[in-house]
């Protein structure tokens, strides 16, 4: 932050309310979500309020497969451009050194401890959703009646 | 204060031309939503075009109350005969066909006087909101590409009225990271739902990026070319407006300053009888700072109590069973069991024999 009149407290405050990463809708009974690629768990809350907070961790899906993990270097925030640190642990890499990655990516060193399970969750669903959906077995008749009724036709 | 942050200047191909600028002081300004949301609610009453219904309407019949006495009520009805108007209620506002309640008049009070001091504050304060990267990604902007914030474009650049074609001015913003803003903008682009279509507000879009200028170093001619593109507005440096500084009360709009705009800002504030950029009531924002700090650390109290785990939503166990527990539970477990108590054979007090000189005597024997 440029000047001491900005703080990460203050920038919460004002867009607590309303930003533009956040959805609030009736139908979802009150949740407030959040659509910040820095949000792991896409709750509006202050600890995942990635783009308020100095330092943040994002997870998203790699175009190729596997994920992309977002950082952003503490002390440039002002520079979106070359404040972004990006990691990619593609498709292949096994799930257990992608998680442990992750893992020391966001809790050593003194980045973000508070947020290393939910890294690994987020990284581990969207590895999971990437995987090809196994169709489901074929509906068994149940009962003489609806097997004569397959016959039939 | 004692070092005013700087910020690089960005050449036209988007890399930074290796000059910095001292950040204007407005840019320290205390960021108020509040301040700011009021004087633009007040602000964007004052282009309005006085509207009302005709002076004429619902009052262009004569009619007249029956009076008592005919078992209907007093409401004026239509007079004659001949057409199904004739008898029906007119003029009052709860009538088919009458007038409105309180006609809207075109000397409504359309305008608000806002304090100019107060106009100045919340100008200062959406400058300074300019500024937080993360304010303008909570206004929507798209900033990810945009090298820093805020932007500042080398006015070297805009010599010889080189954005006066549209072609040249979308290169630039391009260039300079502004190109997602736009294409933003671009696909926002939606028909207004409800009367406004007709009346000349046909498509609603999103803002793009603001740039501010120097009319005297970078010429005017930069103005049409940045005319046409969706979204992107220009304002002179002397006439900064809280309207597009803050669009909708909403703080973080996104700002392209030339050089030459961003070194005069401090002269344009110093030009304004009477006014000083407002200061802040805190010198440090940051909370976590401020409690962690050695001020307040040395003051705070040391935690009451005993210390003491709490145990949570644990597995109940039997003390019966595990040792550990029945020595937490029972202040005598640990003393019985050193000492085997368990093992002990209790003294039997048995009752005495009977001696034999009183069988004789009870004639047992």
């Amino acid at each position: 932050m440029s000047f001491p009149n900005v703080s990460a407290d203050l920038i919460w405050e004002v867009t607590r309310n309303q930003n533009a990463f956040l959805v609030k809708r009736k139908t979802t009974g009150g949740l407030r979500f959040s659509r910040d690629p820095y949000n792991l768990a896409n709750v509006h809350s202050r600890k995942h309020a990635g783009f308020v907070n100095e330092k943040a961790v994002g997870v998203v899906p790699n175009e190729k497969g596997g994920v992309q993990v977002i950082t952003k270097k503490a002390g440039a925030g002002n520079k979106p451009l070359t404040g972004r640190y990006t990691v990619t642990y593609g498709g292949n890499k096994s799930a257990r050194k992608t998680y442990k990655n992750i893992a020391t990516q966001t809790a050593k060193s003194g980045y973000r401890a508070d947020l290393r399970q939910t890294a690994v969750a987020r990284a581990s669903a969207i590895r999971k959703s990437q995987r090809p959906v196994k169709a489901s077995p074929e509906k068994k008749l149940r009962g003489n009646a609806a097997k004569k009724a397959a016959a039939e036709n | 204060m004692s070092q005013r942050p700087t910020v690089t200047i960005i050449g036209a191909d988007g890399k930074a031309t290796g000059a910095t600028e001292v950040l204007p002081k407005v840019f320290g300004a205390p960021i108020r939503p509040d301040i700011v949301k009021h004087v633009h609610t007040g602000m964007a009453k004052n282009k309005r075009q006085p509207y009302s219904v005709s002076e004429k309407a619902g009052h262009q019949t004569s009619a007249e109350s029956w009076g008592t006495g005919r078992a209907v009520a007093r409401i004026p009805r239509v007079s004659g005969g001949g057409t199904h108007r004739a008898g029906q209620a007119a003029f009052g506002n709860m009538c088919r066909s009458g007038r409105m309640f309180a006609p809207t008049k075109i000397w409504r009070k359309w305008h608000v006087k806002i304090n100019q001091g107060q106009k100045r504050f919340a100008t200062a304060s959406a400058l300074a909101a300019s500024a937080v990267a993360p304010l303008l990604m909570a206004r929507g902007h798209q900033v990810a590409t945009v090298p820093e914030v805020p932007l500042v474009v080398d006015s070297a650049s805009f010599s010889n009225a080189a954005y006066a074609k549209t072609s040249a001015a979308l290169g630039l913003l391009e260039a300079v990271g502004a190109g997602d803003d736009i294409a933003k903008v671009k696909g926002s682009k939606k028909l207004r739902a409800g009367k406004g279509k007709l009346r000349g507000r046909r498509h609603r879009q999103r803002r793009g990026p603001l740039v501010v200028y120097s009319p005297e170093v970078d010429g005017s001619e930069l103005v049409k070319g940045f005319r046409n593109i969706p979204g992107v507005e220009t304002c002179p440096v002397e006439s900064l407006n809280l309207l597009q500084l803050a669009p909708g009360g909403h703080l973080g709009r996104f700002v392209i300053w030339t050089s030459a705009a961003i070194k005069q800002l401090d002269s344009v504030y110093e030009s304004k009888k009477g006014f000083f950029v407002p200061s802040n009531v805190v010198s440090q924002s940051d909370l976590t700072r401020l409690i962690n700090s050695s001020e307040i650390q040395s003051v705070l109290n040391g935690p009451k109590g005993v210390a003491r785990t709490k145990r949570g939503n644990v597995q109940k166990k039997n003390p019966l069973k595990n040792k550990q527990i029945m020595l937490r539970q029972n202040p005598y477990a640990a003393t019985y069991i050193k000492e085997n108590l368990g093992s002990v054979k209790a003294e039997k007090a048995g009752a005495k024999r009977v001696p034999a000189s009183f069988k004789v005597l009870l004639n047992e024997v």
